[in-house]
């Protein structure tokens, strides 16, 4: 019998993570469109301490090897991050499909990274050697490239505890169900002081990574609505000339268009 | 670990084969459980459903090594119980098999709705079978037999 | 109990299927049997210059065109598709040659370490370059010129369709099983006669010395009619020279990249009107028919003879022709040719309704045939064309005229809907004297001593319930219970021909002779005996005498009839359209099982409409069709259709069992004339092309020429 290991705790994970050529598994729904059967597997979905969603003083933690249809089930998850989730392919892919490999994965479809981005979540990446935490923009190095070390695991997804205030999650896919996105779309916006104190908008499968243009977003960071609104045009204009969408299953224009129009869809729901 | 322990239609078994390979071939090729079919190997069809640990999966998305202490029911089990023949009936009553091949699947994703929800909408019934591609029927006498067994099964879901 | 023809009963093969024991191809026992894997052809055109094979192990085997023993032509209608490559190949996955061996893993590690050195040929990829035309047929009637001379106004437009691939749940599989005496070979198929014809001649056998059975098949839909009767011949040459059982099983990229598929159309209209009337088309159609010729020809003389519609027209010219291009070779699809002919005729109908500035629904009943008038092909619709009635049906249930209306004034908003209309027939059963003069149907009832009936017939149950229906209409004649009747997949060493499962034949044709042959057993029944009957086809005697070289008489005995509502709303931002809902009138005559014929309508109908809204399939630059999985070649599921509103109207075909008319290809035919009217009346633009996509519905939105 060809080795395989199932570990329990994150320490035995992290232990033969160290010591072995091993492929992370924790839902395998990408890793078996492949199914190479010469990999040695490292199964994460019987480690208890990713298998878990709770809360501390600042985030919501969500195991990496924690199933889509439990995220659905959660009550601390926020519901863009639900919305995201409920979307991907079907119900047979949600109860083995996670976050963790989601992410782990690296392709700018990742439905449920798009909605990180936007949420400034933060991964957790443990080792034998201890822990650290990397903003989920920072963890995209480029095409397939992650910021990950070779003996490390995606251990928790942190999503800032924040009112996200209005949100907007919207997926183009070929169809209603087991659909690849096309274009997907993550903005949040909230106001304090009657002025705009968080906004993200985070556009998926168009580029090779998920985009989202901080500097853009800061044109509107404490402004009023009324004052956001009257530089509306100068923003989407901004917008129109950092996205480079890739050709793929549709068209550069399509991504390109939909887009934008989602985006105005969005500050629109926005009052701006 | 030297063998993958677990329970398959009721019965504890083991397999000693590669943990890389597909639970879908094993069940196929080991276990001769033909009534999981193979129509796609993407988990793009649904055609592999089964059930593991009361949820349901595709086959092919599932290596060896994960179902280790799992407790796996392929249609070769599930046709034993009375819920079966609940769906049985009703999906003969409106001839909703018609080249069969998305059937087994098909019959545990309506188990899976039926277990969630033992009183499905149509919607509910049509998300819970979104995975399970059907290229004869159209999906209404699909949904109709899951709705119908759903009245008649009143009570063992 | 007596069987109630009209009603329901349990499918004779519900069982079976529902408790997943019922075996398909790739569910038999491995022991023993030889996986067989498929070189295919990388280059669209190319001189095969050298093969190099790597070391190959005792016990395996390469099987290529050296090893066929009879002729290396696969039976179809012409003899150019090869049993395995000749000295070129002619498309990505013309099979070059087949790897056997006992190990799955190992014979794949084989079939990758050959190497094919190709010198590469100019290929044709794209319809428009064509400079081969496989099949060129025209036909006509009245005085075209002078209709066109003295119409109001002429319209000319250009239709174009793409590939629909059958997207079956179960792929292409058989096994070769050699015997001492012959050649056994049995899969997943639709006609076990074509297959035995071909591979008989591969194997330069006789008769006896090939028996085909059809296991329990996943679907077909026109995809295992011709290309069966390829794998079987490789099968059955590799099986020879391994003297062991072979089995290829494709898998979905295989299956779906270099399997027949539908044909993808350019229709050219130019069509007189005057007098608000319809009084000259004149029709160019030119199907894309791929690197070998397989169905193409039949396929074409359907597609043309339809290519008018339900139409009167007295004054009509229509050319066809079949090309040839360096892609996969298309074949029989569901409809086979109708539905691309049906989308244009019904697409420029539309086109001339909206400039009359009339209802396009009533525009068409307006100049729809009826009872009496001349087919394109100057025969007779004998029988009534109830069109009338069902556009009445569907309108109450559908709220078309209303909602056309409705959704006419100018919308604004993100979301946008319309509605649309079709209205088609499929003439039932083969093209003209195809069934009398080459199929020459015979069918067998065989009574055994304990009163059980086994019917032998060569159709078979690919799904659409012909178990069912036969086993119902046998079981009526005879007053036996339906269980006495027995029916099991066909083997040609046990059945007679009574023909291929195409062309929605079976029912309509096949199930009468077994009408008969229960009528006749009926009346010489005998209890305790054995017994057999047999009946042979006869040509219904009100038809006028078709004939193929001048496309002239009746070219169907009756036709099935349709009329198709679809709304759908699009929505601004995406383009995504979403259906809103999608009625189905039809009139299959009487149904003999009602839940079999509402499974047909309700299958088929979406079907056609994945086929003209989400189903994209093409050959890139190379030739390669990237469509290839079912991530990439996208088919409806459950929750992209609401519940589909089938209507059924009853017009009694007196020739068929109980006015049973051909059902199964019917319900396909209609959808992408009246899915792709919807998109033009949300979008208010024409359009031209099927399937429409997301990304073509934003060029429209941003006013960008397609």
């Amino acid at each position: 019998m060809v080795e395989y290991y199932q570990p329990t705790s994150l320490q035995e994970a992290l232990k033969i993570r160290s010591e072995n050529k091993v492929t992370p598994y924790a839902g395998g729904t990408d890793l078996m469109i492949e199914a190479d059967e010469n990999l040695c597997y490292l199964f994460l979905n019987k480690v208890c301490e990713m298998r878990g969603i709770y809360e501390d003083a600042e985030y919501i933690r969500i195991g990496a090897a924690c199933t889509y249809e439990k995220i659905l089930q959660s009550e601390l998850v926020p519901q863009i991050l639900k919305d995201a989730v409920s979307q991907i392919a079907a119900p047979a892919i949600r109860n083995l499909g996670t976050m963790g490999g989601n992410i782990g994965n690296g392709s700018a479809k990742a439905d449920s990274a798009l909605v990180c981005f936007a949420l400034d979540a933060k991964l957790q990446l443990s080792s034998v050697s201890g822990s650290r935490l990397v903003d989920i923009d920072k963890f995209y190095l480029g095409r397939k490239k992650l910021d990950m070390a070779e003996n490390e695991l995606i251990t928790e997804i942190l999503i800032p505890k924040a009112d996200f205030g209005r949100y907007s999650y919207f997926k183009v896919g070929a169809r209603n169900a087991l659909a690849i996105s096309r274009v997907s779309f993550a903005g949040v916006l909230s106001l304090k002081d009657g002025r705009i104190s968080n906004i993200a908008c985070a556009f998926g499968a168009v580029a090779d990574t998920v985009l989202r243009f901080k500097d853009l977003e800061k044109m509107f960071l404490g402004k009023t609505l009324a004052e956001a609104s009257a530089i509306k045009q100068d923003f989407v204009s901004a917008y129109s000339q950092s996205i480079v969408p890739i050709r793929g299953r549709v068209s550069m224009e399509y991504r390109k268009a939909v887009c934008m129009n989602l985006l105005n869809e969005f500050l629109s729901q926005s009052d701006i | 670990m030297n063998s993958i322990d677990f329970v398959l239609n009721g019965k504890e078994v083991k397999f000693t084969g590669n943990p890389a390979a597909r639970l879908l071939d094993v069940l196929r090729d080991d276990f001769r459980l033909t009534g999981v079919k193979c129509g796609c190997k993407e988990g793009e069809c649904g055609a592999c459903s089964v059930i593991i640990d009361g949820l349901l999966v595709n086959s092919c998305m599932v290596a060896m090594g994960s179902i280790n202490g799992s407790t796996i029911t392929t249609i070769e089990g599930y046709c034993e119980t009375a819920r079966y023949a609940v769906l049985d009936k009703a999906f003969a009553s409106v001839s909703a098999v018609q080249c069969g091949y998305c059937i087994p699947g098909m019959v545990l994703a309506a188990e899976c709705v039926l277990a969630k929800t033992p009183h499905p909408t149509e919607d509910e019934i049509r998300v819970g079978i979104s995975g399970n591609l059907c290229r004869c029927t159209g999906y209404n006498a699909i949904v109709n037999a899951i709705s119908i067994a759903a009245k008649e099964g009143n009570g063992l879901w | 109990m007596t069987m109630n023809i009209g009603g329901s009963v349990e499918k004779k093969d519900h069982a079976q299927k529902m408790s997943g024991k019922a075996l398909y191809v790739g569910d038999y026992p491995l022991e023993g049997v030889l996986y067989g894997k498929l070189l295919h052809s990388s280059k669209a055109r190319a001189r095969i210059a050298e093969i190099r094979l790597p070391e190959i192990p005792e016990g395996y085997f390469v099987v290529d065109k050296n090893d066929v023993p009879g002729d290396n032509n696969v039976n179809i209608v012409k003899d150019d598709t090869p049993v395995f490559a000749r000295e070129t190949v002619e498309y990505i996955g013309d099979p070059i040659l087949m790897v056997v061996g006992p190990d799955e893993a190992e014979t794949e590690r084989l079939l990758k370490a050959i190497e094919v050195v190709y010198e590469e040929l100019p290929a044709v990829l794209n319809v428009r370059d064509f400079d081969t035309v496989f099949f060129e047929y025209d036909f006509g009637k009245g005085d075209i010129e002078k209709a066109f001379a003295e119409a109001d106004k002429v319209y000319t437009e250009q239709f174009e369709t793409g590939y629909q691939e059958q997207a079956y749940l179960e792929t292409q599989g058989m096994i070769g099983e050699p015997q001492p005496d012959k050649m056994t070979v049995h899969g997943s198929m639709q006609c076990p006669y074509y297959v035995k014809g071909a591979v008989v001649r591969a194997m330069g056998s006789s008769p006896e010395g090939v028996q085909i059975k059809q296991d329990t098949t996943g679907g077909g839909f026109g995809g295992k009619e011709a290309f069966p009767s390829i794998l079987a011949c490789q099968v059955a040459v590799a099986a020879k020279k391994a003297g062991k059982p072979v089995r290829v099983i494709f898998d979905r990229r295989e299956d779906m990249e270099f399997t027949s598929k539908r044909h993808p159309s350019l229709c050219t209209y130019k069509v007189a009107v005057k007098d608000g009337k319809i009084t000259a088309m004149d029709i160019d159609v030119i199907f894309n028919g791929g690197a070998y010729t397989t169905l193409s020809a039949v396929v074409l003389q359907r597609g043309i003879i339809c290519s008018s519609g339900v139409y009167k027209v007295d004054n009509l010219r229509v050319k066809g022709r079949a090309v040839k291009t360096n892609l996969v070779p298309s074949g029989a699809y569901r409809g086979f040719g109708a539905p691309q002919t049906f989308f244009a005729v019904e697409m420029i109908m539309d086109h001339i309704a909206f400039d009359l500035g009339l209802d396009p629904m009533q525009f068409k009943l307006d100049n729809a045939v009826k009872q009496g008038d001349a087919t394109s092909t100057s025969g007779i619709y004998h029988f009534p064309v109830p069109l009338p009635e069902m556009v009445e049906k569907i309108d109450a249930a559908s709220g078309y005229r209303e909602k056309r209306l409705e959704y006419a004034i100018a919308q604004t908003g993100r979301y946008r809907r319309g509605v649309g209309s079709s209205m088609f027939f499929h003439g039932a059963g083969f093209t003209g004297s195809g069934e009398r003069d080459h199929i020459k149907a015979v069918s067998k009832l065989h009574k055994y001593p304990d009163g059980s009936v086994e019917i032998l017939v060569s159709n078979s149950d690919i799904g659409q319930g012909l178990k069912t229906t036969f086993s119902k209409i046998v079981a009526h004649e005879l007053n036996l219970p339906y269980e006495k009747i027995i029916i099991e997949n066909p083997d040609t060493d046990r059945v007679p021909d009574s023909g291929p499962t195409v062309a929605s034949r079976s029912l309509m044709t096949v199930g009468e002779l077994l009408r008969r042959a229960a009528i006749k057993l009926r009346e010489s029944w005998v209890d305790g005996e054995d017994q057999i009957v047999e009946e042979r086809f006869k040509e219904p005697d009100f038809l006028i005498p078709f004939y193929i070289d001048k496309f002239q008489g009746d070219a169907y005995p009756t036709y099935a009839w349709g009329v198709n509502v679809i709304e759908v709303e699009v929505d601004t931002l995406t383009g995504v359209s979403k259906i809103l809902g999608a009625w189905g009138c039809f009139d299959v005559g009487t149904p003999v099982d009602l839940n079999v014929v509402l499974g047909q309508m309700e299958g088929g109908y979406l079907q056609g409409i994945g086929y003209a809204s989400i189903e994209q399939m093409a050959a890139d630059e190379k030739g390669r069709i990237r469509n290839n999985s079912f991530s990439d070649y996208i088919i409806p599921t459950s929750m992209d259709v609401p519940k589909l509103e089938v209507i059924m109207h009853v017009e009694k075909y007196p020739d068929g069992p109980y006015g049973a008319k051909g059902a199964g290809e019917l319900p396909l035919v209609g959808a992408p004339g009246a899915y792709i009217g919807a998109m033009e009346q949300a979008l208010r633009k024409p359009i031209n092309k099927a399937p429409f996509s997301m990304d073509d519905t934003m060029k429209v939105l941003q006013g960008v020429k397609l």
